[in-house]
């Protein structure tokens, strides 16, 4: 017997508090009042006496409830033979179903030799089962009974997650806390280089936990896929739409592969492709030609190896009309709608068309029509248009200002609502000009712009600012890129002109995705890219869109979510690969296709080393041997002992104590009491 | 009746008045009718003259007939004196419940001051002592004194100790005339002292009684360990133990009590012991079944 904690004997010196109460200190009762002592003899020597006798066993309760609590703490604990201990052992199978497992018949192979692990056991062994995908997942409760091991072994499916061996022994430590014996851990999985965590010592695994590792394979295996596809998620024009693919091959020699576009399940156009050994080539279809709506497509390779689940890469694409555009310039402005137009054209794959109007004709027009407007320097609108873009704006339309030297005589910006406060002329300044100082690179419209790093700004208009987010400013501070929303909608105002003469962005790279990016914005059409990795989560409603029912159909057809959750689910996990058909909150119809992440497509797998240096058995590739094997290497060796902790029992005594103590105390003061 | 003689019941009304009104009303509820409470003007008995009778009571035709004077007397004219005698000493404060003993005096007195002035038409007075006369109220039937007797109970505060020696001859400067002299006290004196001190006061013809008041506390004491008891006369202070108070004080004060009993009825006297936890209904009927053998 020993003490892990013996210091705390230290606390022993507390013993003397009871003896001092009870002893030494003297006893002082209140005197009560009688109404004649005319009957009383005095018996003082008598009553000390009794005082004593009678507060004994309340003296020793205590001083034993003292003793014990300052033993629980010092932490004893007796040596076991470790045989007797192996008693109380949980035999933990964990099977790994990530993607890879899908390969030739890796799972079938894992559920099998757990299997056999599982009858050698002895009988009144309790065991466990659990499966290894994105997370570690358990399939069974602690239990001796075969029959439900067993069925929870073949209850595991293949799936599409990524495996991760870092999260196994995370998972592992934190079910070790829970699980008073020792674990006997046996893991079975194709020990794919790839599931390792960056850093080796995440798998470290407690003491109390002994690795046994069952490697279903035992070299790399030759595998080809289709690694990635960029395609656009909406297609306006299908003769401009383009597809790309990247084709890996991983371990494999160098090899032709034909791709094919597939709509809808149709094959709409192939490609034969060269891929160097080991390596990857691109491949690029020109047309998209996919009916209006919402298309399944895919890229497939013929690839003929171990794992087909990885010849395949899902994406949906939405086609739709062009959208309109209103642009509104000055009768005089001929250069603003040709160089917005250009960019416009250029960009946004055709999404949208641009209608260039004079602002003095514009009283007849509807903003509604319009996928957003513009007012390139535009001063003063026609009342009755102008009432109903305000209109427009509040119910949701979006509307970009440009303010040019026009604006900069007026006091008052229409339909932004700022007061102009000044107009720079920077060309008359020193330097000539001025450049973009801080930027908000999270806003939309400069995402993906170069920060406008070397656009000139000859001219600005200086806003009042206040009630608008400020996305960009110039280096002297004046706000350059405003954004303000007016009801549902949104109004951006940039402080300069759409010309080519107040500055010289429409000449500069940085314009085109500008344009891109602010009309997607002020559309409200941007729709991100039709694929996505399994494992990673959607956002079904913002935190406003409450109580507003969602729809997520996985790619089985079965409708993953309850009802209650389909009122409150924020985001939804993606766990299978495939197309899943979405009605958001918002009241949206989408598509999504979902892939595995193509880094389980390396089938390469761990180094002997490795997998001996993590099952802690330093002697190379017998880490990986049978368990018996290591059994009867235990069995050679001299018998061990492990602490079995008694605190546990102490603090059970102590409780019993402090009742016992309660209730003998309780008794003297009741008396006290009564009288 | 038995709820409004309770004295835990009684301690929570605070008029004297009402107490001793609820007591002698629930009390009397409870007897069956009788001839002897009442008042008439009914002949009762003729009794020989003796000196201080009021001539005008003399029958006079008995007196020609037989040359003897005798009084007439009615059942209305029947009347007797009732003085009691309240022992207000410190040790008369103590209680181990809702009711002390001075407070159960109280109500005793109270009662049967209003017993014999509003149901029996009888004289009452009232002397409150302790080692001094600390208020006496002369026995009488006027209106008021009812009124004057329960203030005089009202401001009875226990205090000093108990001395019957000393103010003796106050009562028997006092109690000149015959009557009932009824004397509430806890005694804790010894009964030949006692009996000595009172025996004086029946040669005047009083029917004395000792109403012997005490707690239960006092009779059976429960101390659950050693403890130090104050002496609320003396002060004196004395560690008890559990086992003497339990055996041998119990002995003594039933030793104690039977002696007083025995010596008070040997000196012809009658005496009484009413515990404080008890109804108030026996010292009541104990005061009519002496006034009804008086008459």
């Amino acid at each position: 017997m020993g003490f892990l904690a013996p210091w705390f004997f230290a606390g022993a010196a507390a013993l003397a508090v009871p003896l001092y109460l009870h002893l030494l200190r003297r006893h002082t009762s209140t005197p009560q009042p009688f109404s004649s002592l005319m009957f009383f003899e005095p018996h003082t020597q008598s009553s000390i006496r009794h005082r004593r006798l009678r507060y004994l066993l309340l003296l020793a309760l205590r001083l034993s409830l003292l003793a014990l609590l300052v033993l629980a703490f010092a932490d004893p604990f007796i040596n076991r033979p470790a045989a007797s201990v192996a008693t109380n052992k949980l035999l933990v199978l964990v099977i790994d179903n990530s993607f890879s497992m899908r390969a030739g018949s890796r799972l079938a192979d894992a559920k099998r030799e757990a299997l056999s692990v599982l009858a050698s056991r002895p009988p009144s062994e309790r065991a466990q089962i659990f499966a290894l995908g994105s997370g570690l997942e358990a399939m069974s409760q602690p239990t001796d009974d075969s029959r439900a091991l067993e069925a929870a072994l073949s209850a595991i499916r293949p799936s599409d997650a990524r495996g991760n061996f870092g999260e196994l022994s995370r998972g592992l430590r934190s079910f070790s806390n829970s699980v008073a014996g020792p674990i006997d851990l046996h893991f079975f999985s194709d020990m794919q280089k790839s599931d390792m965590p960056a850093n080796f010592a995440d798998l470290a695994l407690p003491e109390k936990i002994s690795l046994t590792l069952h490697p279903v394979v035992k070299s790399a295996v030759a595998n080809w896929a289709v690694e990635s596809v960029n395609a656009p998620g909406q297609v306006w024009n299908v003769k401009k739409a383009r597809v790309q693919a990247v084709i890996a091959g991983y371990g494999t020699p160098a090899a032709t592969r034909t791709a094919s576009l597939v709509v809808d399940g149709k094959t709409i156009a192939m490609q034969k492709v060269q891929i160097p050994a080991n390596g990857r080539a691109t491949v690029e279809f020109n047309s998209l030609n996919v009916p209006y709506g919402f298309s399944h497509c895919a890229v497939r390779i013929d690839s003929a190896d171990a794992l087909p689940a990885d010849d395949i890469s899902y994406f949906a694409v939405e086609r739709r009309d062009p959208q309109q555009v209103l642009f509104l310039h000055q009768a005089s402005d001929k250069r603003s709608p040709v160089y917005f137009g250009a960019a416009l054209g250029a960009s946004a794959e055709s999404a949208f068309t641009m209608e260039s109007v004079a602002a003095d004709q514009a009283a007849s027009l509807q903003p509604s029509k319009y996928a957003f407007v513009v007012l390139s320097d535009v001063p003063s609108l026609p009342s009755s248009f102008e009432n109903n873009l305000a209109r427009y704006v509040s119910s949701g339309g979006g509307v970009l200002i440009a303010a040019g030297t026009a604006i900069g005589h007026a006091s008052r910006i229409p339909l932004f609502g700022a007061n102009v406060l000044d107009a720079h002329y920077y060309a008359n300044g020193p330097g000539g000009y001025l450049t973009v100082g801080d930027v908000d690179p999270s806003h939309p419209s400069i995402a993906k712009a170069d920060r406008w790093s070397d656009v000139k700004f000859y001219y600005a208009v200086k806003v009042d600012d206040s009630g608008s987010q400020v996305a960009a400013r110039l280096t002297d501070g004046t706000p350059l890129l405003l954004d303000k929303k007016i009801g549902e909608g949104r109004v951006l105002l940039l402080a300069s002109g759409l010309d080519n003469l107040t500055n010289d962005f429409p000449l500069h790279p940085d314009f085109v995705p500008f344009v891109e990016q602010t009309a997607f914005y002020l559309s409200g059409s941007e729709r991100p890219g039709g694929s996505l990795l399994v494992g990673s989560h959607l956002q079904l409603r913002t935190a406003k869109e409450r109580a507003v029912s969602v729809e997520v159909v996985d790619p089985e057809g079965r409708r993953p979510l309850s009802l209650q959750q389909a009122t409150t689910a924020q985001t939804y996990q993606l766990n299978e690969a495939g197309f899943y058909e979405l009605r958001l909150a918002n009241g949206r119809q989408d598509v999504v296709g979902v892939n595995a992440d193509r880094r389980e497509s390396d089938l390469a797998v761990m180094s002997p080393d490795a997998l001996s240096l993590w099952a802690g058995k330093p002697n190379g590739p017998n880490a990986a041997a049978p368990s018996h094997t290591a059994a009867a290497a235990a069995a050679s060796a001299p018998e061990k002992f492990s602490p079995h902790p008694l605190w546990w029992y102490v603090m059970l005594l102590v409780l019993l104590t402090a009742v016992v103590e309660s209730w003998v105390a309780n008794l003297h003061l009741g008396v006290r009491r009564e009288e | 009746m038995q709820r409004f003689l309770d004295p835990a019941t009684l301690a929570r009304i605070s008029s004297l008045d009402l107490i001793a009104k609820t007591v002698v009303d629930g009390f009397v509820a409870g007897l069956h009718r009788s001839p002897d409470f009442g008042f008439s003007q009914e002949f009762a008995e003729y009794r020989a003259y003796s000196p201080g009778d009021d001539l005008r009571h003399v029958d006079w035709n008995v007196f020609a007939r037989t040359e003897r004077a005798y009084l007439k007397r009615y059942r209305g004219e029947t009347n007797s004196l009732l003085t009691v005698l309240l022992d207000a000493s410190s040790s008369m404060n103590y209680s181990s419940h809702s009711v002390s003993k001075i407070d159960y005096a109280r109500f005793v007195a109270a009662s049967l001051f209003y017993l014999a002035i509003q149901n029996q038409r009888d004289a009452a007075g009232l002397i409150v002592f302790d080692d001094e006369v600390r208020n006496y109220i002369r026995p009488s039937t006027r209106v008021g004194q009812l009124h004057r007797l329960l203030a005089g109970l009202e401001h009875a505060e226990p205090r000093a100790r108990t001395d019957f020696a000393k103010p003796l001859h106050h009562f028997q400067q006092f109690l000149r005339r015959r009557g009932v002299v009824l004397i509430l006290s806890d005694f804790f004196e010894p009964p030949e002292n006692i009996v000595r001190t009172i025996e004086p006061l029946r040669f005047h013809g009083n029917e004395v009684v000792l109403f012997h008041i005490l707690d239960p506390r006092e009779i059976e004491p429960q101390l659950g360990e050693p403890v130090i008891l104050v002496d609320s006369e003396t002060s004196q202070r004395m560690e008890v133990t559990p086992e003497y108070a339990h055996t041998e004080y119990r002995q003594k004060i039933a030793a104690h009590i039977e002696e007083l009993r025995n010596r008070v009825r040997g000196a012809g006297m009658d005496y009484f012991l009413l515990r404080t936890d008890r109804p108030l209904d026996s010292a009541l009927a104990e005061y009519l079944t002496i006034r009804q053998e008086r008459n």
